[in-house]
């Protein structure tokens, strides 16, 4: 009888083992890490209405870092979120709204008239689209450079230093993916992908189907 | 013979039910970070000095951004923390909270720790100056902004209100939304302390 027992607590660790195995191979369920924090912040944006980490809560944001100064030829990722915001309608967002957030890195020029020029020139609906900074420069590097781990640095002499790149924000104000700009793979594509992924997430995050998507984090089921 | 199958399959079923219903992985009550790095650490200033979260290294730290003046939300959230922290016990011991006040203007040092020991002995309050304070709760997503009041109250601050955990090694790991209860909050810092 103990050894039937103690077969049966042997055949059944196995199975555990075998199905935790299995879950994180086969990978039926693929999550976007909960990465850290957010930045908080209250920035001014093209309108010269307050655009604040609080406003975006329930939405995902991408944000995107640059200055209107930047000299020819400057990283092209306006044209990313362009094709992005087109395409939008390829995935099941179940109705979450997704904000585009440019933050400039030159507030000395970059006022709010500025910016709403900038982004006439290329065409931005700033519904979706909003183009901010804050004249408060230790802020903006605490929000930029420690936040969002956004290198940049003033060269003198109107020039700007910075690492491109966009940062995906979920509607509880968790960082699940960052960007590093490219020029070899569609950055387009994989947030698309990024977007639907989340989605997913949060049309599962209640009930039963919730611990599953917990064990996809634990197993690091992470979507590529 | 086919009856002993039939039984055996039963109670084969029965055990792997149980087991699953045993050995469920704990639902964490907030939203769990996967932080690979470990969270801004600061120093700001309490009644006893310097309070630092790495101070607390091998406790678990929870993080409160409020105010003295706050009319409900605070005393609400304070109030869930200090009786979870009754619930648990001796367990209590290795849970430290911090309440970092945004009113820099109006909370002392001194008047915090006042404030702070109505909820639990064990608490802590402190406070900087303003560039301390916006730097310190930007970075962990606090947004914080001083609003009209009344007559009786003067200023108030919206802000907020979540409860943050850091984990025993400075890490960020959980996200506690407003309204969380006492029981909530004890169950996963209890399963927290077992790990």
């Amino acid at each position: 009888m103990s050894k039937h027992y103690f077969n049966g607590i042997y055949a059944f660790a196995a199975f555990l083992v075998i199905s935790a195995f299995a879950f994180k191979v086969i990978q039926p369920i693929q999550v976007l890490p909960r990465m850290r924090l957010s930045p908080a912040y209250n920035f001014i944006d093209q309108d010269n209405q307050p655009l604040t980490s609080e406003t975006l809560r329930g939405q995902f944001a991408l944000y995107s870092f640059t200055y209107t100064h930047c000299p020819e030829p400057c990283y092209n990722m306006t044209e990313t979120i362009r094709e992005i915001q087109a395409r939008l309608g390829e995935v099941d967002l179940g109705g979450i709204p997704v904000s585009f957030v440019t933050i400039s890195i030159d507030p000395d020029r970059d006022t709010p008239e500025v910016l709403r020029a900038y982004g006439e020139s290329i065409d931005a609906d700033f519904d979706h689209w909003k183009f901010a900074t804050t004249t408060n420069k230790d802020l903006l590097k605490t929000v930029v450079g420690a936040g969002f781990e956004t290198y940049y640095e003033d060269k003198g002499g109107g020039n700007i230093t910075f690492d491109p790149g966009y940062v995906l924000v979920d509607g509880w104000g968790i960082i699940r993916s960052e960007y590093r700009y490219t020029t070899e793979v569609s950055d387009a594509d994989r947030i698309l992908r990024h977007l639907g992924v989340l989605a997913e997430e949060v049309r599962n995050s209640t009930g039963s189907s919730k611990l599953a998507y917990e064990a996809a984090h634990l197993f690091l089921c992470y979507a590529p | 013979m086919r009856l002993k199958v039939f039984l055996s399959v039963i109670v084969v079923v029965l055990g792997l039910a149980a087991g699953f219903y045993f050995f469920r992985p704990h639902t964490f009550h907030g939203t769990v970070i996967q932080s690979p790095e470990r969270s801004f650490d600061f120093t700001l200033t309490g009644a006893q000095g310097d309070v630092s979260p790495s101070d607390f290294r091998g406790k678990i730290v929870l993080l409160y951004f409020g105010y003295t003046f706050c009319p409900d939300i605070c005393p609400g959230t304070l109030g869930n923390v200090a009786q979870a922290l009754r619930d648990m016990g001796a367990k209590a011991d290795e849970v430290q909270l911090i309440m970092v006040s945004l009113d820099p203007e109006r909370d002392t040092p001194e008047k915090l720790a006042e404030y702070m020991k109505h909820f639990h002995p064990s608490f802590i309050g402190v406070t900087g100056s303003k560039e301390q304070l916006d730097e310190v709760a930007s970075l962990y997503g606090i947004f914080y902004q001083k609003t009209e009041g009344s007559s009786a109250t003067g200023y108030l601050i919206d802000h907020t209100a979540t409860l943050l955990v850091l984990d025993r090694e400075g890490f960020l790991k959980m996200v506690f939304p407003f309204g969380v209860t006492a029981k909530e909050i004890a169950d996963d810092l209890k399963y927290m302390l077992r790990q």
